[in-house]
């Protein structure tokens, strides 16, 4: 990715705790709202996906579009700051 | 497959997700383990057993079956499959598939889908819209191939690349199909013969073209059976055997389409690649390394031309056949001998080729190309940029001038300076009047009072006189 949005670099620089699904990057209200209706209401379980996954970016991104509808750019985001989130705490 | 899941052992969520995957009814939600079981039993494991675990393991070495009967087994539900089943289809297909949970599952029977699918494709030709030709045409030359013993297991592996290269092609080979009944006619009447470049083999001369006929027929009998003898092939073939084939290829289909008919194109590969290697072969293959896909397309017109040409005459095949790269470049070895008639119009095919080499075919054999750039002064680029807008020499003349002026800023600087200069002046002026004023007015005094003094001396002196 060569720029990262604010949201990417917020949620990159630490610990995910708590956060909702929306502070993941490329996630709004409208994908977290999907999101939390299928029960991803943390950034953590969609952590959780991501890993189950196993960081597949194809696999995720299909996931992501399966699940809440997002677009490509949507997905690419959420990817990259999940991914990038995994390189720097896991 | 192996493994068959006790339904007694999967979760009752498990049960009832996998009987809504299979479109069973479920049972009222009160209702126990067993009766899950039950269904699960009697609708998803019954059908496990029938076509899947079956069909699972053929699907990758066993196209013919999926061929036979593409209805039944044409996508084979992953959905049916259990979490291991499932992992090990995709296993199978060379993806490390994760655990396969309930949020993942979706994800990896959608991969096993996109996985199957391209298999499938590739193996029956691919495309859909090849589906129609696309089998019949490479057994037809196969199966003449065989027929005269020739067998040397180039004409195969010549086949072979033209299956895989049509994979590719698929777009392109339906109109190359439909061009080619229409282009091939005219070589078949011996009205176009392409100057012979090349060495031609001498089985090719000897081969009495009266058989033609009854082999394609042959062929197109015998299309189904081949199709999967050169689907095996097509694996089989080492890649280094494949490539000099694909000269003999391309030799090859060059005669072929000529003649029009399977036998006589076959010949001339086998042939070809036999006896005539050498210089040419080496010309040809720098060629074929570029013109692979487009023979294939040729490979396809000769085949369909078989067909079709009996009962279709030549009228407008030169159209076609400009369209035409590979025939255009490597009917050589047939044509002449065949029908070695009027070089000249060969060439002009050629020179229609480079002026449109892009052109695409279409069914009616007659196209439109999207014309072509004018090379003259429409396309000249601009050399001087005009002004977008015409400009009245009013504006010009203003432009001019602000462009000269003085930017505002300094000049209300200036304009302050001055002011403070003047002022500065003024004020001061003011001082410097009175001084002067008053020295003056003291200067005029001093001077009355000295001349009143002297005026008082000389009195005082002429009094003193006095």
């Amino acid at each position: 990715m060569s720029s990262t949005s604010q949201k990417h670099k917020d949620f990159v620089a630490e610990p995910m705790g708590e956060k909702t699904v929306m502070a993941l990057a490329g996630i709004g209200e409208v994908l977290g709202k999907r999101l939390e209706e299928k029960g991803f209401d943390k950034a953590y379980v969609v952590l959780g996906q991501f890993l189950v996954l196993k960081k597949d970016e194809e696999l995720f991104r299909d996931w992501l579009k399966d699940t809440c509808g997002a677009n490509v750019k949507q997905q690419g985001d959420c990817y990259g700051c999940l991914k990038e989130w995994c390189d720097a705490f896991l | 497959m192996p493994f068959e899941e006790d339904p007694a052992y999967l979760s009752k969520s498990r049960l009832k997700s996998d009987l809504v995957a299979h479109n069973v009814a479920l049972p009222p939600a009160a209702s126990k383990k067993e009766i899950y079981v039950e269904l699960h039993l009697k609708h998803i494991d019954q059908r496990n057993a029938a076509d899947f675990s079956s069909d699972e393991e053929d699907l990758v070495p066993d196209v013919a079956d999926r061929e036979e009967d593409p209805d039944h087994t044409e996508i084979p539900d992953p959905r049916t499959l259990t979490d291991d089943e499932l992992k090990a289809a995709l296993l199978h297909h060379g993806v490390k598939a994760g655990p396969i949970v309930g949020t993942t599952r979706a994800v990896y029977e959608k991969k096993l889908k996109k996985l199957l699918q391209p298999d499938e494709s590739g193996k029956v030709n691919g495309a859909e819209k090849a589906v129609v030709y696309s089998d019949s045409e490479e057994e037809e030359e196969e199966e003449v191939e065989e027929e005269e013993q020739k067998a040397d297991g180039e004409e195969e592996v010549e086949e072979s690349v033209c299956t895989e290269s049509e994979k590719q092609t698929a777009e392109q080979t339906d109109l190359a199909k439909q061009e080619s009944s229409q282009a091939k006619l005219p070589y078949q009447n011996g009205s176009f013969p392409y100057l012979q470049c090349f060495m031609p083999s001498s089985r090719l001369h000897a081969r009495p073209t009266s058989n033609r006929e009854s082999k394609s027929k042959w062929n197109s009998r015998n299309a189904v059976k081949s199709s999967e003898r050169s689907r095996s092939r097509c694996k089989e073939i080492p890649v280094g055997i494949s490539r000099a084939s694909s000269v003999d290829q391309h030799s090859g289909l060059g005669s072929g389409v000529p003649s029009g008919s399977q036998s006589v194109m076959s010949n001339g590969c086998s042939s070809f690649s036999s006896q005539a290697f050498s210089i040419t072969q080496m010309v040809k293959e720098m060629e074929s390394r570029s013109l692979i896909s487009s023979s294939t397309d040729a490979d396809r017109e000769l085949n369909v031309s078989n067909v079709q040409e009996h009962r279709s005459q030549p009228i407008r095949l030169q159209i076609a056949d400009r369209m035409k790269n590979q025939s255009v470049y490597y009917t050589p070895q047939d044509s002449p001998h065949k029908w070695g008639a009027q070089p000249p119009q060969e060439p002009m095919k050629d020179i229609i080729k480079e002026i449109f080499p892009e052109t695409g075919t279409t069914p009616t054999g007659i196209h439109a190309t999207r014309r072509r750039p004018i090379k003259g002064a429409a396309q000249r680029p601009v050399q001087y940029g005009y002004p977008a807008t015409p400009v009245s020499p009013a504006t010009l003349e203003r432009r001019e001038m602000e462009r000269r002026r003085v930017p505002i800023r300094i000049q209300i600087l200036v304009f302050l300076i001055m002011a403070c200069i003047l002022y500065f002046i003024y004020v001061n002026l003011e001082d410097i009047c009175v001084v002067l004023l008053d020295s003056l007015n003291q200067g005029f005094d001093s001077e009355d009072g000295y001349s009143l003094q002297a005026e008082t001396e000389d009195t005082q002196v002429v009094s003193g006189q006095d």
